[in-house]
Formats: C-alpha cells, structure tokens, sequence
C-alpha cells in the first residue's frame, strides 16, 4: 500500500506542478512608461528571440550575418532567429495565453495582415510601442499609411513597419518576348498559351492577391475605398468582372484548371521546370537569389500590370505579450528600423526589398545611396515601381475570395 | 519489501502496475481528446454551441472531401489487403527459411512523406516515367503522359498507400499463415476440394480475424493522415485531414471549431468500427478454438 500511496502523491504532485500562476501583468505597462534610454541600457547584454518564417536562404542570412553581430557588437544583444511559421507561433502564442503563461519563449515575431488581426483580436500582444522607437519617430511618423493601417486594420502601436513590398510576375525572358501589361493582354496571353500559366490556390497569399487584382480592376473608379474597411457594395459592383474573368482563362490554364498549386514553392517548382512560363509573388526583387543559386532560368525577367497597376505590401515586427524581454525587443526593432539596416536589407544577394522608411525623410547621403544600388538585373527601376503601385486591400477581402473562389471557380 | 506487495490480491496488483500506462494515456491523450471535443463545441471566444456541426453538415465542400476520403481509404484497404493476401499465400513457403523476406519491407522503412514525394517524382507529368518515354520517343510530348497525380479520383494517393501498406499486410498475415495446420488442407484436397475449396474451408476462418484488424487499422489510418494527400491531392475535393487542416490554419480563427468538428467525426467512427469488429473478431476466435456454436 504504501508504493500505491507514494505512486499517488508523486503523480499528484506532478500534476500540482504544472500548473503555472505567476503573473507579470504590472512589468507589461511599466516596460512601456520607461524612458527610451533607460530601456535600451537595460537590455544590454540581453538575448532577444526573434520568431521568423525561415523559408528564404536569403532573408536568414541577412538576418544571421548582417543583423545579428552589428547588434552584438553596438548593444551587447544576442539577436536568436527562430524559423517557425507564422500560423504556428501564433498557435503558441494563443496556448500560452490560454494557459495564462506569462513568461514566454518569443520576444519579436514577423506579422501582418490577417495575423495581425488575430493577435490583436486575442489580445496576444505587448501593447502600444512603436511611438517610442526613435527611427519610427524621425523616419516614418505615426502619420505614415503604412503606420496606421496593416490590410484594413487599425494598428494602434501594436507593430512597428519592417519591409514594403511589391506584387510583380516572373518571365523567363528567352520563350517570351513582350509580356503582357494589363489584365486583358495578360489574358489574351493565357489563351495564346493554353497551359502554360497558373496562379496559387488563393488559400495561399500569393493567390489570393492575384485574384485582388481583378478586384481592384473590377471596381474601376472605386478602387480606392477597397483599402479601407470591407464595402459589399463595391464587391457586388466588381464580382462579375472577377469570377467571368477566372472562368474565361480557367480552360487555357496548367491542367486545365483543375487543380492549382498549393504554395508559391510549387508555383516556382512548376516555373523552374518550365513546366509554365511566368511565376508571380511579393518582393519586386524575389528572383534575384533564385536566379543567383540556379533554381530560376538566367534570362527571368519580371513585369507589373500597368492596368490595374500593382498591390504592394507591408510586413512588421510586434512583441507577444509574454515576451521575456521587452526592453531587448525594442532596441532590436528599433536598430532593423534604422537607415543603415533598412539599406543593408535592400542589398538583392541577401534580401532585396523595399525600404519602410520616408524617403524625403532620409538625410542626403542615404538618399544617395539607395539610388546608386543595382538591385540586378531582374528587378524594375524604383521609378516603374512606385508608377504603378497599389496599397493592399482590407482582410475582409481576403476572406471574401477564400470562401467565394472555391463555389466559383472549382465547383462548377 | 516484496512481502507487501505480495499481500495485494492479483487483481489489484495488474491494475496497480497498469497505473503509469494508464495515467500517461488519460494525461497525453485523453487531455487532448477532451481538448478537441471542447474546441468542436465552442466558438473561438469560449462559448458552447452546436452551431459548428449545423454548419458543417451543411457545407458542401464537408461532403466532397467525405466522399473522396471514403473512396480512398476504402480503396486502398481493399486493394492492399488483396495483394497482400496473394503474396503471402505465393510466398509463405518460400519466405519460411529465407532472408528474401527482408526485400518485401523495404517499402516500410520509407516514410510515407517520402514515399508520396517519390511516387510524385517518377508519376507526375513532369516526372521521371514520362521523360523517359519521351526520350525514347514513344510520347509526343510530355504532356501525353496520363495524369495519375494531383487528379480529381485520387489514384496516386490509392497508389501510394498501396506500395506501403501491402507489406504491412503480409507482415501481419505471415505468422498466421505458418500457424494454420496444413494437413487440414491435404483433407480438402483428398477429398476432391479445389485450391479455392481450400482456402475458403481452411485458411479463411484462420486469418479472417486478422483480416478484419489490418482492415480496421489501414481504413483508420488512411482516412486521418494528412502529408499523402497534401502532396498528391488536388485543390478540390480534398481529402479530410487536408481540409481540417485549411480550416485551422485559414487567417480567419472563427473557422478553427470546424477543423476539430471536421476530423473528430471520422475518429469517433473508426473508434465504433474497431469496438465492433473486436467483438466480433473475439467471437470467432473463441469459436475456432473451443468449437462452440456448431
């Protein structure tokens, strides 16, 4: 009996210690009242978890290379990446908050758009902060689009403006010599080419902008009022444009149409075996390191539609509200915010895309600069880009398409 | 210290040393289970509802995706449990003082992520078969070659699970096999019997409990694994896991209820269907051995 006992009271003392109630709500709000100075000395010597997607070899470098020893060496911080997709540390996140846990793992994660919603909705983050950061104040301002709304929701501090980047179509320049430069030529071009062109099931992101397009082209005069909240008037105005349009092109596409590619990596998949002739995403500069590392053809080039112009979007960097070390959080994001780092960034061998920060804003020699970068020969010139560049479109069109494109498009 | 133990009767000694077993599967498993069975019945913001089950029967793209989940566990079960069969009763005397039967496992060793990966590499248009029969000539273009991957049926996900579980299925059926008592079946035929005479009349009842456990596991396993038909499926109809999965991880969190509702369906099926057939299968042990009922 007395084994049974002491099995029992070990189990039962196992149990008592999981349970986890220590609290931390006060360090949240005195974090935030501390001077800037005073946050940034106390992070010295500190370890920061920066939780990032960790699909691109190019990003983790610079990252892992450019970032993390300058941060070392001006602030004393041990800068980690973590790769982890997003939805999953957004998962942990919401456990941990279900669980009460309020020491967390993560202190910087890499979001925006429908996952930032969420986390806001959930009450998954640190709080307001992005007003402190010293080189959010000087060089892109609360004022900033970019700095009040993130896909149509409000932002209120929560996340601080990282990158900016530009939906373009890939080309391989040998088997196409002009490519098409609005939607109609484009889909002339498909008809042209049956089989040779697809987009991404529009669960994933990249395919679900490119239906955007045909949206915005859809709503004609409208468009504007699609970057602000969700409007079903402008939808039911511009519907008939997108689904005639994906039902006309479907035949001539990859397989007919009848299935899609999951992720923009077995769009590229697809591209890279020639298999079709144009791939498409985000970053106005993404084939730079493919092109480098041989798995997209020498001669890719890439376009923009000039008719309806191109979506462009902004990523961000926010703080879990467990997250261990706060302090250390903010001088990162600060540091990656700043002229130098937002440059760096802009380097194609290693990421390759758009500064977040204002140009007018920026002091001469930095202006010079950016406009002396060769950013390779794949990418458009800064002026074509910002020509035709379009802000990106509310969540709720997002969702719009997801639950609408399957009965439309699929199931017919 | 022994002595002690040693006053508790049998019974309560089998269930004290089956504590730890049992406290991990209630902990682990049994706290997740209940989990998923709440999170089915809750919206995102904790409040208990059915509405999430309404929801799902009513949802077309639920249908699909059972239909094609049923056609493919069923299929491939079938279809694995057939050959494996024939080349247990091909290959049983062979196998019996033979290391050859090291060559059947092979396919179990890969895993089925990779095993889906591969099937994908030699069958898919682009892949090694139809660039093969391209360049000897006998496809026009590769484009000729029959598309069994990534289709609306499913062949290669029913292809893939086919090449791994046939030799699961001999592994279960072999031991059997070298139990039956063969003289039996030198009776049959004596007797007049044909092959089928004796295997209907000997091997039958001998491995049909088997049969149906195999079937219950494959059918089980094939109808709630997820990389297979993420690989090889099409966008729709896709198969349960793969749409249970869409749904939690969609960018709108109000969807993830369907996802529990969505695969916990399946799991309280599979969970009947191996209680019944256990019985079932109990039964006809119990008759095989002591020859009751007839």
């Amino acid at each position: 009996m007395k084994r049974k006992f002491t099995f029992i009271f070990a189990t039962l003392l196992f149990i008592v210690a999981c349970g986890n109630s220590e609290t931390n709500e006060t360090g949240k709000t005195e974090v935030l009242s501390k001077e800037w100075d005073e946050i940034v000395s106390s992070s010295n010597g500190t370890e920061v978890n920066l939780y990032m997607w960790g699909g691109d070899e190019g990003i983790n470098q610079y990252i892992d290379e450019w970032a993390a020893p300058r941060l070392k060496e001006e602030h004393d911080i041990t800068l980690n990446r973590q790769p982890m997709n997003t939805e999953e540390f957004m998962q942990k996140l919401l456990t941990e908050k279900k669980a009460n846990k309020n020491k967390g793992t993560i202190d910087v994660i890499w979001i925006n758009g429908a996952n930032f919603k969420n986390a806001k909705n959930a009450d998954l983050l640190l709080g307001s902060f992005s007003k402190k950061l010293p080189h959010f104040q000087e060089y892109i301002g609360s004022k900033d689009q970019n700095a009040e709304y993130d896909q149509g929701t409000e932002i209120d501090g929560l996340e601080a403006p990282w990158g900016n980047v530009q939906y373009v179509f890939h080309y391989d320049s040998s088997k196409i010599d002009t490519p098409p430069s609005t939607l109609e030529e484009l889909k002339q071009w498909i008809h042209d080419n049956p089989g040779k062109f697809t987009y991404p099931n529009v669960s994933d992101f990249t395919g679900n902008t490119f239906v955007k397009h045909l949206l915005i082209k859809g709503a004609g005069e409208e468009s504007g009022l699609l970057a602000e909240e969700f409007n079903k008037e402008i939808i039911k105005d511009s519907e008939e444009y997108v689904w005639n349009y994906l039902d006309d092109i479907k035949s001539d596409l990859w397989r007919n149409g009848e299935t899609y590619p999951e992720s923009l990596t077995k769009l590229d998949t697809l591209y890279s075996q020639g298999e079709i002739l144009m791939t498409m995403g985000f970053n106005e500069a993404r084939a730079e390191s493919l092109i480098e590392n041989g798995t997209f053809p020498e001669s890719t080039k890439s376009f923009v539609l000039k008719d309806p112009g191109s979506v462009s979007n902004t990523h961000y960097l926010s703080i879990p509200f467990n997250s261990p070390n706060p302090e250390g959080a903010m001088t990162v994001i600060d540091f990656l915010e700043s002229p130098e780092a937002q440059i760096a960034k802009m380097d194609p061998t290693m990421w390759g895309e758009g500064t977040v920060l204002n140009f007018d804003k920026l002091s001469e020699e930095d202006q010079k600069i950016i406009g002396n970068l060769d950013r390779g020969e794949s990418v458009l010139s800064t002026e074509v880009l910002n020509e035709y560049k379009l802000p990106d479109l509310d969540t709720g069109y997002t969702e719009w398409i997801n639950n609408e494109w399957a009965n439309r498009v699929i199931e017919q | 210290m022994n002595g002690r133990i040693g006053l508790l009767s049998n019974k309560w000694k089998l269930r004290l040393y089956l504590l730890p077993a049992i406290a991990v599967t209630l902990l682990l498993v049994g706290h997740g289970m209940w989990s998923a069975v709440a999170q089915s019945f809750q919206t995102i913001d904790g409040e208990w509802t059915i509405a999430t089950y309404a929801e799902l029967f009513s949802n077309h793209a639920f249908f699909h995706s059972l239909k094609l989940t049923f056609r493919v566990a069923v299929l491939s079960t079938l279809l694995s449990l057939v050959i494996g069969l024939v080349m247990t009763r091909m290959l049983y005397e062979l196998f019996k003082d033979s290391t050859l039967k090291i060559l059947v496992w092979i396919p179990m060793l890969i895993p089925h992520f990779v095993a889906g990966y591969l099937v994908f590499l030699f069958f898919s248009q682009s892949g090694l078969f139809s660039s093969l029969l391209y360049q000897v000539g006998v496809l026009e273009s590769r484009g000729n070659f029959p598309v069994l991957v990534q289709e609306k049926f499913g062949l290669g996900i029913i292809l893939t699970y086919i090449w791994k579980e046939v030799p699961f299925v001999i592994l279960m059926l072999l031991p059997v096999y070298y139990e039956i008592d063969h003289r039996y079946s030198e009776v049959v035929r004596t007797l007049g019997g044909s092959k089928w005479d004796v295997f209907k009349t000997v091997e039958l009842p001998w491995i049909l409990p088997i049969l149906i456990e195999t079937a219950v596991i494959l059918l089980a396993f094939v109808a709630s694994a997820f990389e297979i038909p993420y690989l090889l499926g099409v966008t729709r109809p896709e198969m349960l896991p793969v749409r249970a999965y869409e749904w939690f991880y969609d960018g709108d969190w109000s969807k993830r209820p369907l996802a529990f509702s969505a695969m916990l369906l399946p799991g309280v099926l599979a969970l009947l269907l191996a209680t019944f057939s256990i019985g079932a299968v109990q039964k006809h042990r119990l008759r095989m051995i002591k020859g009751r009922n007839r």
